[in-house]
C-alpha cells in the first residue's frame, strides 16, 4: 500500500468530511421522519402520510381508493418522506425575518455557531476501526489509497468533542440575547444555566471511560470499553451509561429537559424570533447533537463499532476487500444501528414523559446527577485498580 | 453599574398554553412571578346582550358558543332556567336523557382539560389519548342531536327528539372501555415522578381563598370543600342518582388532577345508572307555540364541568325575549384566582395553574 503524500492525505480527509456531511444530512432528515412516525404511533395516529401533492398519479388514485375502503394505504405510509424535501425547501425559500432591534451580527452568527459546533464534533468520531474502505485504483489522484473510519482520530479526541460541544451552547445563548425579545432572552438564560450545569455531570460520566481505558483517543477508548469488558462496558458502567444519556438529553434540549425552548411556557424559547434557514440551522444542530450524543453513548457504553453480535465477530472479515466495502463495512452498520436505537430512545422518551420545571432541572443536576457521577467515577477507579 | 429590574412579559394572547386568547401580564424577577394579572375580553361577543334580543327558544344557540367544550351543560342550564321562568315540568324520561348527556359532556370536557393540561406540562401523548376517547363522546353527541360540538341538545320543556336507535349500544360500548382508558392515562401520569414534581404543591388555593373568590367546581372540591350543585341543589335527575363528590384536601394542582379524574369515574357511574333506570314516556312537555314571559326573575345554577354556571333571567310582561340575561360563568370567576395561585411561583407554574383552572375563553369573555 503506497504511503500518501501530504496533499493526497488532505484530499482523503476532504472526502471523509464529505462523507460525514452526507451521513449527517441523511441521518438528520430520517430522524425527523422517524420522530414523526414513531411519535405518531406512540400517540395512536399515523404520523405524516402524505405531501400536499400526494393525490396525483397512479399511486394517488390507489391511495384514494384505499382511504375510501377505510384502509390506510400501504404506499401512503412512506408518503411522508417527500415531505422532508418539502420541509427543507420551505426553510430555504422562506423569507428571513430579522427583528429591527436585533443585534444583526450576533443574530446572524448564533445559528452558524450552533451548526458548526454540532458538525465539527464528528471530526474526532471514528465510525469503523481502521480502514473504512480502499479507494479504487481508477480514482483520480488518490486511487488505491485507504480511507480510515474517522476523520481525525487524534489523541485528545474526547477533549475535542467535549470542548466543541460546549461552544455550541454559545449559539443558543447568543441567539436568545441578540433577538432583543423577552421570550428568547428567558430561553437563552435558561439554556446557559442548564447546559453549564449539565456539562459537569456529562463530563464526569465520560471521565469514567477515560479512567477505565486510560486514553482520550476516541477509537482507543471505545475499543477498550468494548473488548474484554463484560457485556461491552455496560455491566461495570451501567450508572455511567444512564447518567450520560440523561445529561445528553439535557445537553440537546430534548424532553424532559427542553427548558430553553419549553414550548408551552416560552413559545419557542431561544429561536422564537428566528425564521427561514436560520431557524433551520438550529433545528439541524439539535438533531445532529442528538446523533453525536447517541454516537458517543454507543461508542463508550454499548461497544461501539468494535464487536459484532450473533457470533459474527469471527465470521465476517471487518475489512472487506475492494468493491464489497462500498456496500458498507459490517462494523459501521452495527455502530449505526446502535446510534439509531438510541435516537429511537430519544423519541420514545419524548412521547412518554412530561417536562421538568426549570428549578427542578437544576436541582436534579446538582443534587443527584453530579454526586452520582462522582460515585460512578470512583467505581470506575476501583475497577481500574483491581480488575482491569 | 448593574441594575436590578423586573421584567414585564405578556403571556398571550397568542401563546401556546393560554387556551385561546387569554393574556396574562406577568412581572418577573428572574423566573419568579411577582405580579400576575389576567387580561380578558379578546373573545367578547356580547352573548348576554344578543340573547336579550332573541326569543327564548333562540337563546340556547348562544349558550353553545360560550363554553364550547361543555356545550351540553350550558344548554341544560339555559333550558332549566327557562323552564323555571315559565313554570314548565319536564317529563321524567327527558330528565334522565339530559342527565346522561350532561355527564357525557362532563367526561368530554374533563378529557380536553386532561389533554391540554398534560400537554402544557410537557406530556404530549396524553393529549392524543384523551382526544381519542373524546371522539367517542362526540360521536354519541352526534348520534343524539346531529352535531358534535355546539350541540343545542335540549329544548325548553324537554327534548326535541327521543334517543336514536342504537344509542344504548354506543353508550354501553363506551362505558365498557372507558375505565380502562382512564387507567391508561393514570399509568402515564399519576405515579409519574416528573408529573408529581410539577403538580404537587404547585399553585395552591386554600379553601378560604377559594370561597372568598367565589371559585367553584373541581377547583373548590380540590381544596376540600364538598360542594357540588348536583348534590346541594339537585336538578335534572340527579336527585335519583347515586354518586359521590370526590374531594381532596391538598388544594394544589395535583389534587385538582385527582379530583377531575375521580369525577370522570363518577360520571361514568351516573351514565350507567341513567342507562339502566331509563324510564319510558314522552320526552317533551306540552308547550304553547310562543313563550311570552311574565314579570318574573329566576336564577338557576347548575354544575357545569368547570363549576357553577348560573343563568339569571328577568322576564317582562308579554315579551318574547328576556328583559335581562346574565350568566355567572364559572371560568370567569375561577380565573380571578390566578394571581393568588401564580404570584410567588415560577413562570412554569403559571402555565400549570392556567391548565388546572380549566378555562375556556369563549365563556370568560362571552
Amino acid at each position: 500500500m503506497p504511503t500518501p503524500t501530504l496533499i493526497q492525505s488532505l484530499v482523503i480527509t476532504l472526502i471523509q468530511c464529505l462523507l460525514v456531511v452526507i451521513f449527517v444530512f441523511v441521518v438528520v432528515p430520517l430522524t425527523v421522519f422517524a420522530e414523526r412516525k414513531v411519535l405518531g404511533h406512540l400517540q395512536q395516529r399515523l404520523g405524516s402520510t402524505r405531501v400536499a401533492s400526494g393525490h396525483v398519479g397512479f399511486s394517488g388514485w390507489m391511495n384514494r381508493r384505499m382511504w375510501k375502503m377505510g384502509r390506510v394505504p400501504v404506499l401512503s405510509y412512506w408518503r411522508g418522506i417527500p415531505g422532508l424535501v418539502g420541509d427543507v425547501l420551505k426553510l430555504i425559500l422562506k423569507e428571513d425575518i430579522m427583528p429591527t432591534k436585533a443585534d444583526k451580527f450576533v443574530f446572524f452568527l448564533a445559528p452558524s455557531i450552533s451548526m458548526v459546533a454540532a458538525i465539527v464534533v464528528f471530526a474526532a468520531i471514528s465510525f469503523v476501526p481502521g480502514t473504512f474502505f480502499t479507494l479504487p485504483t481508477w480514482f483520480p489522484f488518490v486511487g488505491g489509497l485507504p480511507v480510515s473510519g474517522g476523520i481525525a482520530d487524534i489523541n485528545v479526541g474526547l477533549l475535542w468533542i467535549l470542548g466543541v460541544a460546549t461552544v455550541g451552547i454559545y449559539g443558543i445563548v447568543l441567539a436568545g440575547w441578540s433577538s432583543n425579545s423577552k421570550y428568547p432572552l428567558l430561553g437563552g438564560l435558561r439554556s446557559a444555566a442548564q447546559m453549564v450545569s449539565y456539562e459537569v455531570p456529562l463530563t464526569l460520566s465520560l471521565l469514567a471511560p477515560v479512567v477505565l481505558s486510560a486514553s482520550l483517543n476516541f477509537s482507543e477508548m471505545s475499543s477498550r470499553m468494548a473488548i474484554g469488558m463484560p457485556f461491552w462496558a455496560l455491566v461495570p458502567q451501567v450508572i455511567g451509561f444512564l447518567l450520560y444519556l440523561t445529561c445528553g438529553f439535557a445537553e440537546t434540549n430534548r424532553l424532559p429537559f427542553d427548558m430553553p425552548e419549553a414550548e408551552n411556557e416560552l413559545v419557542a424559547g431561544f429561536h422564537t424570533e428566528y425564521s427561514g434557514m436560520k431557524f433551520g440551522l438550529f433545528y439541524l444542530a439539535e438533531y445532529i447533537n442528538m446523533t453525536v450524543v447517541s454516537a458517543l453513548a454507543s461508542a463508550f457504553f454499548l461497544g461501539g463499532p468494535w464487536l459484532l453480535p450473533f457470533g459474527l465477530q469471527g465470521l465476517l472479515n471487518p475489512y472487506l476487500p475492494g468493491f464489497l466495502s462500498w456496500f458498507g463495512a459490517p462494523h459501521a452498520i452495527f455502530f449505526v444501528a446502535k446510534i439509531i436505537f438510541l435516537l429511537f430512545t430519544y423519541i420514545w422518551v419524548r412521547g412518554t414523559i412530561p417536562r421538568y420545571r426549570y428549578d427542578q432541572i437544576m436541582a436534579v443536576g446538582w443534587k443527584y446527577l453530579i454526586p452520582l457521577a462522582l460515585v460512578n467515577l470512583l467505581l470506575a477507579a476501583v475497577i481500574r485498580c483491581f480488575a482491569v | 453599574m448593574f441594575k436590578n429590574e423586573e421584567m414585564e412579559i405578556n403571556l398571550g394572547p397568542q401563546h401556546p398554553s393560554t387556551h385561546g386568547v387569554l393574556r396574562v401580564k406577568l412581572r418577573l424577577d428572574g423566573e419568579t412571578v411577582t405580579h400576575c394579572r389576567p387580561m380578558i375580553g379578546y373573545l367578547h361577543r356580547g352573548v348576554e346582550k344578543i340573547c336579550e334580543n332573541q326569543s327564548f327558544f333562540q337563546g340556547q344557540v348562544w349558550t353553545d358558543r360560550m363554553d364550547y367544550c361543555s356545550a351540553v351543560a350550558n344548554n341544560l342550564g339555559w333550558a332549566e332556567a327557562n323552564e323555571k321562568l315559565f313554570g314548565i315540568t319536564v317529563p321524567r324520561r327527558a330528565q334522565y336523557i339530559r342527565t346522561l348527556l350532561n355527564e357525557f359532556n362532563r367526561i368530554a370536557s374533563h378529557l380536553i382539560w386532561l389533554g391540554t393540561h398534560a400537554m402544557d406540562i410537557g406530556a404530549l401523548t396524553v393529549f392524543l389519548y384523551a382526544f381519542r376517547e373524546r371522539e367517542d363522546v362526540l360521536d354519541i353527541n352526534e348520534a343524539f342531536c346531529g352535531s358534535r360540538l355546539t350541540t343545542t341538545a335540549f329544548r325548553i320543556g324537554g327534548l326535541r327528539e327521543d334517543l336514536p336507535p342504537g344509542f344504548e349500544k354506543m353508550v354501553r360500548k363506551f362505558l365498557a372501555k372507558f375505565s380502562d382508558c382512564l387507567e391508561e392515562y393514570e399509568n402515564l401520569l399519576t405515579e409519574n415522578r416528573i408529573w408529581k414534581k410539577r403538580t404537587i404543591g404547585v399553585a395552591r388555593l386554600s379553601a378560604e381563598d377559594a370561597i372568598a373568590l367565589g371559585v367553584t367546581g373541581p377547583m373548590l372540591r380540590a381544596a376540600g370543600v364538598a360542594y357540588d350543585i348536583r348534590k346541594a341543589f339537585p336538578y335534572a335527575a340527579y336527585a335519583e342518582m347515586d354518586f359521590e363528590i370526590p374531594t381532596r384536601p391538598e388544594a394544589d394542582t395535583y389534587a385538582r388532577y385527582q379530583v377531575r379524574m375521580a369525577e370522570m369515574r363518577q360520571s361514568a357511574r351516573i351514565i350507567q345508572q341513567c342507562m339502566d333506570g331509563m324510564p319510558e314516556g314522552p320526552v317533551m312537555a306540552k308547550l304553547p307555540k310562543i313563550l311570552r314571559s311574565e314579570v318574573n326573575e329566576v336564577y338557576h345554577a347548575t354544575e357545569s364541568p368547570k363549576g357553577e354556571i348560573g343563568y339569571y333571567l328577568v322576564g317582562e310582561k308579554g315579551s318574547l325575549n328576556p328583559y335581562r340575561f346574565h350568566v355567572r360563568a364559572p371560568g370567569f370567576i375561577n380565573l380571578q384566582s390566578l394571581p393568588k395561585m401564580a404570584e410567588g411561583g415560577l413562570i412554569a407554574d403559571v402555565v400549570a395553574a392556567i391548565g388546572s383552572l380549566d378555562i375556556v375563553l369563549g365563556e370568560i369573555d362571552r
